[in-house]
């Protein structure tokens, strides 16, 4: 995040000229994942070890939203989130 | 060269190859022109993108607006339902009886002792039911006073007949039983109200059948809207960074980032618990299509029978015994006597489940002749209903524990920020809309900062 001029960040998506486009689905990909890993070791393990792994990996969603809550509140100038 | 893509976009996309194939080989006119082409491909492909991101917009917009009301309903009225267990033990308490202390390894008595205790106690009634308890020592049995007084109760909601005994499962001792019908109504706990109106509205809005449906329905109608509301996530997040929430703009937008960043975040787990809501509310007319298929055709043979007396039944505990051989790797957990309004006439009717963890909750009938004792046979559940079974745990979220149950309740929460978000959205819209319109009729507005922002501009498509 750091490594992009302000300007990028803020720009809307109409913006026309194309500009550094960033990867958009690396991330809700590995959160959904990790949601569909998560929902499923818990139900097909059902014991010990996989109970743990579901919710650690239901957990993640959860804190990469507080995290990126306190990101934003924490720094009011800031235009950008996880990097 | 930007003049001919537009207007090329009109025609349709085989137009565009036409020049390739109507000049002949090499040259350099055919190589300008396929540069051309291609060019225009792309263009239209772009062209094409915006009015198709328009059409997504108006699908996510409708989709939500549609079911927004009724998933926050759901959403609040589910929290409570997820800890119902913890709720009734801390305020209602748990009133059952302690269980006799008895030398470990005590057998329990045979099921069929329990069933002629019970016929002593009842005289003259039949037994529906006998359900072994699956975790507690103890044994349930159903009774009533006749199978034509339980189908005449379908006709008062207010009336059950039904009635239950609960037996020691090692001592055949009356553990508890429940109130009679015409004695002193239970009086109602406010646990008792507010988890009842909870699990009514969750379920029907308290509109039994056509409620299921109707919120099974929107169970679609809200897959539809977080389908077309991951394009819109796409096209959107193009040039921000994942998680970005912009808060020295416009307050439109950190609503905005804020609903992508909650949406995308639980948008598999919201996909899961809304798609099985949906396959849960079927489940009537699932069990109803089984029924008039696989199982009629099961019981043609014995639908005309007459329902024989219950004192000339074959024994309970041998059909739990046929019942657990005949499903092996299957545990019995409940046998319903001849003549209830699912089975067959002249057959007990044993349930039995999956012993390992991922089919637990499979269901295996099986059908053992009252009057001989012998198998007739297991009767495993057609694809919809074992995927109904399936449905339910990920409905639920029972199945991983305390720390499961809770992980389920803060996605409910970021769920319904997600709804709240996107309704403040949508409601911002308005306001602009009306706003905009006040002002072509020459109002003057206080409040500039909605048109201002040339952020609002951009966002065109809305």
């Amino acid at each position: 995040m750091n490594s992009l001029p302000p300007k990028t960040a803020q720009s809307s998506f109409a913006a026309s000229s194309p500009r550094s486009c960033v990867a958009v689905w690396p991330w809700p990909i590995a959160l959904g994942g990790l949601t569909t890993f998560g929902l499923l070791s818990a139900l097909l393990g059902q014991h010990g070890i996989w109970l743990a792994l579901s919710w650690g990996s239901l957990s993640i969603p959860l804190v990469v939203i507080v995290v990126c809550l306190i990101r934003a509140w924490s720094r009011p100038s800031s235009k950008g989130g996880l990097s | 060269m930007r003049n001919l893509a537009v207007t090329g976009g009109i025609f349709p996309i085989s137009d565009a190859f036409k020049g390739v194939c109507s000049y002949g080989p090499g040259g350099v006119l055919r190589r300008t022109e396929l540069r051309l082409t291609l060019t225009r491909i792309c263009e239209r492909a772009v062209f094409m993108t915006t009015r198709t991101l328009r059409r997504w917009f108006v699908v996510h917009k409708w989709t939500s607006l549609v079911c927004t009301l009724f998933l926050l309903i759901v959403c609040v009225t589910g929290l409570p339902l997820l800890f119902s267990e913890q709720i009734w033990d801390t305020f209602v308490g748990d009133d059952d009886p302690p269980y006799e202390v008895l030398p470990p390894g005590t057998p329990n008595v045979s099921l069929d002792v329990v069933v002629a205790k019970a016929r002593t106690l009842y005289p003259g009634q039949i037994i529906t039911n006998v359900a072994p308890d699956d975790d507690e020592p103890a044994v349930l049995v159903s009774m009533a006073p006749s199978w034509q007084a339980l189908k005449d109760d379908e006709n008062y909601p207010d009336r059950n007949s039904s009635h239950w005994i609960k037996f020691d499962a090692r001592t055949a001792k009356v553990l508890e039983q429940s109130r009679p019908a015409d004695g002193p109504k239970e009086p109602r706990t406010w646990t008792g109200i507010i988890m009842g109106t909870c699990n009514r509205l969750h379920i029907s809005l308290f509109a039994y059948l056509p409620g299921r449906l109707f919120l099974g329905f929107m169970g679609g109608v809200f897959v539809a809207s977080l389908v077309s509301g991951t394009v819109l996530y796409g096209r959107f997040m193009k040039r921000l960074q994942f998680g970005s929430v912009r808060r020295d703009r416009a307050k439109r937008l950190t609503w905005l980032d804020l609903h992508n960043l909650l949406g995308v975040a639980t948008l598999v787990w919201a996909t899961v618990v809304g798609f099985t809501g949906l396959v849960n509310e079927l489940q009537t007319p699932l069990f109803g299509l089984w029924r008039v298929t696989d199982v009629r055709q099961i019981l043609r043979p014995y639908a005309d029978l007459p329902v024989p007396s219950q004192d000339h039944l074959s024994s309970v505990q041998a059909a739990f015994e046929t019942a657990a051989k005949a499903a092996p790797g299957n545990e019995v957990t409940g046998l319903s006597f001849p003549g209830a309004s699912f089975g067959s006439p002249v057959h007990y009717v044993l349930w039995t489940r999956g012993a390992s963890a991922l089919r637990a909750r499979l269901f295996t009938p099986v059908l053992v002749d009252a009057r001989t004792g012998e198998l007739t046979g297991a009767y495993p559940m057609p694809w919809y209903l074992r995927f109904l079974e399936i449905s339910r745990p990920l409905h639920f979220g029972d199945y991983g524990g305390m720390p499961l149950k809770i992980l389920w309740a803060l996605l409910d929460v970021v769920v319904i920020g997600v709804l709240v978000s996107g309704l403040v959205l949508w409601a911002g819209k308005r306001k602009m809309a009306t706003d905009a319109r006040l002002r072509a009729l020459g109002y003057e507005l206080d409040d500039a900062d909605a048109t201002a922002d040339p952020t609002m501009a951009a966002e065109g498509v809305r």
